[in-house]
C-alpha cells in the first residue's frame, strides 16, 4: 500500500514534509530570545539554503525538462526565490536580538510561506504527474543528502561553532549542498 | 437592557451594494490571527451559505413574483456578504489547515451550544455529536503532521484539546437512525430554534467542504480520510436538520434565518478581537438589521402573524468562542459509547448498527484508523494536545 509512510520515496512528500520543519523553525526563533534564538536562526538559515540549493538543483531542472510550460512555471518559483534570498541576507548579518530583527523576519516569513505555498500548487502537482515512481524516489535521495547539511534540531556541540557562521559560510554550504545533490544525482543516474 | 433587532434601524437595501473594490477584503494571518477569529469567520461563512441556500429553496417553492424577486434582490446581497466573509481567509493556509480550523468550529461551537441549551432532547443532540467532531479533528491532526510536519497546535493553540472522542468507525451508522424528533415549534424556547439553524449550517456548510476539497489531495491516506469524514457530515447535517419543526411556515423560517444572523453578527461583533474583522460584523449586522425587517414585513403580509410570537423580546446572551475542555472532558467519561436507536440513543451495537457497520467497512480497518497506523509507524506514536492531564476514558489512553 503505498501511504504516506512509504512516500520518504517521494521527493514531494518530502519536501513539503520540509516546508513544515521551515515554518516550525520561524516558530521558534520567534519564540525564543537570546542564545536560543541566535542558535534556532542559524538552524533555519542552513535548512532555507539547503531546501533552496536542492530544489533549484533537484525539481526545478526536472519540471523546466518535463512538463509543458514548465519553464515557465519555473522562472515564477525563482523570482519567488530571489526576493526571499534578499530579505534572508539582510537578516543573515543582523543581531537576532536586534529590535529591528523580528519585523524583518516576519516579512521573511511572509516571503517565504508565499512561496512554499506556489511550489506545493503551481509546481509540485505537476512533478507528481509527470514523474515516474523512480524518478520521485531518485530525486527524494538527493533530497536527503542535502538534507543532512541542515539538522533542523540542534546537536550538542554543533551549535556554538555555527554561531559564528555569516554570509561566508553560507554561500559555502549552498556549494557543499550542490555538490553533494550533484554526486547523489549522478549516483542514481 | 439586550439588544432587541426589531427595534434597530439597519442599512437600506438599496444600499447595501458593494462594489469589488469593497469586496477586496484584507485576509487574516494564517500564522499570528487569533485561531477564535478564525473560528468566527468559518462560522459566518457557514450561516451565510444556509442563508443563500434556503432563499433559493424558498425561491423554487414561491408562485409569487414578487416575492422572488425580493428574495433575489436580499439573496444577492447575501451572496456578497458570504464573499467578504469567506475571502478573510487566506490563501497560505492550506486545505488541511483550514480542515483543522472547521474541526476546532464543531467543537467550541457545539460544545458551547450544548453547555446553553435549555432543552434537555436537544443539549443531548448536540453533546451526542460533540464527541464526533472531537474525533475528526484528532485524525485530522495526526493527518496534518504527516504531510505537512506541522503541529495542530500551531492552529488551536491550546484552545482545544486534540486527543481521540467516540472512535470515527463507529460513527457509520444506519442512515434510518440518524433522523432526531423535531422540537414543537408552538412550544419551544426561541434560544433553541437559533441553536439549531447556527448548528445545522455549521455542519452543512463542513459536509459541502469535504465533499468538495477531499479529491484535491493527493496522498491516498489523505483522500480516502476525506471520503469517509465527509459522510459522517451527511449523517450530521441529517442529525441536526430533523431537530428543526418541519411545521415552520416558509415565512417563518426565513425571519428565523434573519434573526439568528442578527444575533450571530451581534455576538460576534461584542467578543471579535481583530478590528478590521470586526468591523465587518458590525456592517453585516447593520445589513441584517434590514433583512430581518423585509422578512418581518413579508410574514405579516403572508402569514397574517406577528413575527413577536416566535422571537425572543431581546436578543440571547452572545454565543461566544471560548474553550470548552471541562466540559468535551466530561462528555468522554460519560457518553463515549452511546450510538442511535431510532430517535433515541443506545448503548450496545444493536443489529442494524452491526450490519451497517459490517457493510461499510467490508472486513476492514477504515481510513480514521489506516490514518493512525501510518502516524505511529512514521512517528512511533500518536499526535494528541492533552492540555488538562490524561484522557479521562481509560480505553482511550495512548498505549506506550
Amino acid at each position: 500500500m503505498a501511504g504516506i509512510a512509504a512516500s520518504d520515496a517521494d521527493v514531494v512528500a518530502l519536501l513539503m514534509r520540509q516546508h513544515g520543519d521551515i515554518r516550525n523553525l520561524f516558530d521558534e526563533v520567534e519564540r525564543t530570545s537570546g542564545d536560543e534564538r541566535r542558535a534556532a536562526f542559524r538552524r533555519l538559515v542552513r535548512l532555507l539554503a539547503v531546501h533552496e540549493t536542492a530544489e533549484e538543483e533537484i525539481v526545478h531542472p526536472f519540471t523546466r525538462s518535463s512538463v509543458p510550460g514548465g519553464a515557465a512555471v519555473v522562472e515564477a518559483r525563482l523570482t519567488e526565490e530571489r526576493e526571499a534570498k534578499e530579505l534572508l541576507s539582510r537578516l543573515d548579518g543582523m543581531d537576532t536580538d536586534d529590535p529591528k530583527f523580528l519585523p524583518e523576519l516576519r516579512a521573511l516569513r511572509a516571503e517565504v510561506s508565499a512561496h512554499a505555498r506556489a511550489e506545493e500548487r503551481y509546481e509540485f502537482i505537476h512533478v507528481r504527474r509527470h514523474a515516474d515512481k523512480a524518478r520521485l524516489a531518485s530525486m527524494a535521495t538527493a533530497v536527503r543528502t542535502a538534507e543532512k547539511l541542515a539538522p533542523t534540531h540542534p546537536h550538542p556541540g554543533t551549535e556554538s561553532a555555527a554561531k559564528n557562521l555569516a554570509v561566508g559560510p553560507l554561500a559555502a554550504l549552498m556549494d557543499r549542498t550542490r555538490d553533494a545533490v550533484r554526486s547523489a544525482l549522478g549516483k542514481e543516474g | 437592557m439586550g439588544f432587541n433587532p426589531l427595534e434597530h434601524q439597519g442599512i437600506p437595501l438599496d444600499r447595501q451594494l458593494r462594489s469589488w473594490r469593497e469586496l477586496d477584503v484584507e485576509p487574516i494571518d494564517p500564522d499570528r490571527s487569533d485561531p477564535y477569529t478564525r473560528c468566527r469567520i468559518i462560522t459566518m461563512n457557514g450561516i451565510e451559505v444556509e442563508a443563500v441556500l434556503f432563499s433559493h429553496q424558498f425561491a423554487r417553492h414561491c408562485p409569487d413574483p414578487d416575492v422572488k424577486r425580493q428574495l433575489a434582490e436580499v439573496r444577492y446581497i447575501e451572496q456578497q456578504q458570504q464573499k467578504a466573509v469567506n475571502w478573510l481567509l487566506p490563501g497560505l493556509a492550506s486545505v488541511l489547515e483550514t480542515t483543522i480550523a472547521y474541526e476546532q468550529v464543531a467543537v467550541d461551537l457545539t460544545g458551547w451550544i450544548a453547555r446553553h441549551e435549555p432543552d434537555p432532547y436537544l443539549k443531548q443532540a448536540y453533546e451526542f455529536g460533540v464527541l464526533e467532531d472531537f474525533d475528526h479533528l484528532f485524525r485530522y491532526a495526526n493527518l496534518y503532521e504527516m504531510i505537512e510536519h506541522r503541529k495542530a497546535d500551531a492552529i488551536v493553540e491550546n484552545l482545544t484539546e486534540v486527543m481521540p472522542g467516540r472512535p470515527t468507525k463507529f460513527h457509520h451508522r444506519h442512515p434510518a437512525d440518524n433522523v432526531r424528533e423535531p422540537y414543537d415549534r408552538s412550544t419551544v424556547n426561541p434560544l433553541s430554534r437559533l441553536h439549531a439553524l447556527t448548528i445545522m449550517s455549521a455542519e452543512q456548510q463542513t459536509m459541502n467542504f469535504y465533499m468538495n476539497v477531499g479529491p484535491q489531495y493527493m496522498e491516498p491516506i489523505a483522500r480516502r480520510l476525506y471520503q469517509e469524514i465527509a459522510l459522517i457530515e451527511e449523517e450530521h447535517v441529517t442529525h441536526y436538520e430533523s431537530l428543526v419543526d418541519p411545521g415552520e411556515t416558509w415565512w417563518e423560517q426565513l425571519v428565523n434565518h434573519e434573526y439568528n444572523e442578527c444575533y450571530l453578527y451581534h455576538s460576534f461583533m461584542e467578543q471579535e478581537s481583530d478590528p478590521k474583522v470586526k468591523a465587518i460584523w458590525e456592517l453585516h449586522l447593520n445589513m441584517e438589521l434590514e433583512h430581518l425587517r423585509i422578512a418581518c414585513d413579508l410574514m405579516r403580509r403572508h402569514d397574517a402573524r406577528e413575527p413577536q410570537e416566535i422571537l425572543a423580546p431581546e436578543l440571547p446572551n452572545v454565543l461566544t468562542f471560548e474553550p470548552n475542555k471541562a466540559y468535551v472532558r466530561e462528555l468522554l467519561d460519560t457518553q463515549m459509547d452511546l450510538t442511535t436507536l431510532g430517535t433515541g440513543y443506545v448503548r450496545d451495537a444493536h443489529e442494524r448498527f452491526t450490519r451497517m457497520q459490517e457493510a461499510v467497512h467490508g472486513g476492514e480497518e477504515p481510513p480514521s484508523e489506516q490514518v493512525m497506523a501510518q502516524h505511529r509507524e512514521m512517528f512511533g506514536h500518536e499526535y494528541r494536545i492533552e492540555t488538562e492531564g490524561e484522557h479521562p476514558d481509560l480505553a482511550s489512553r495512548e498505549r506506550s
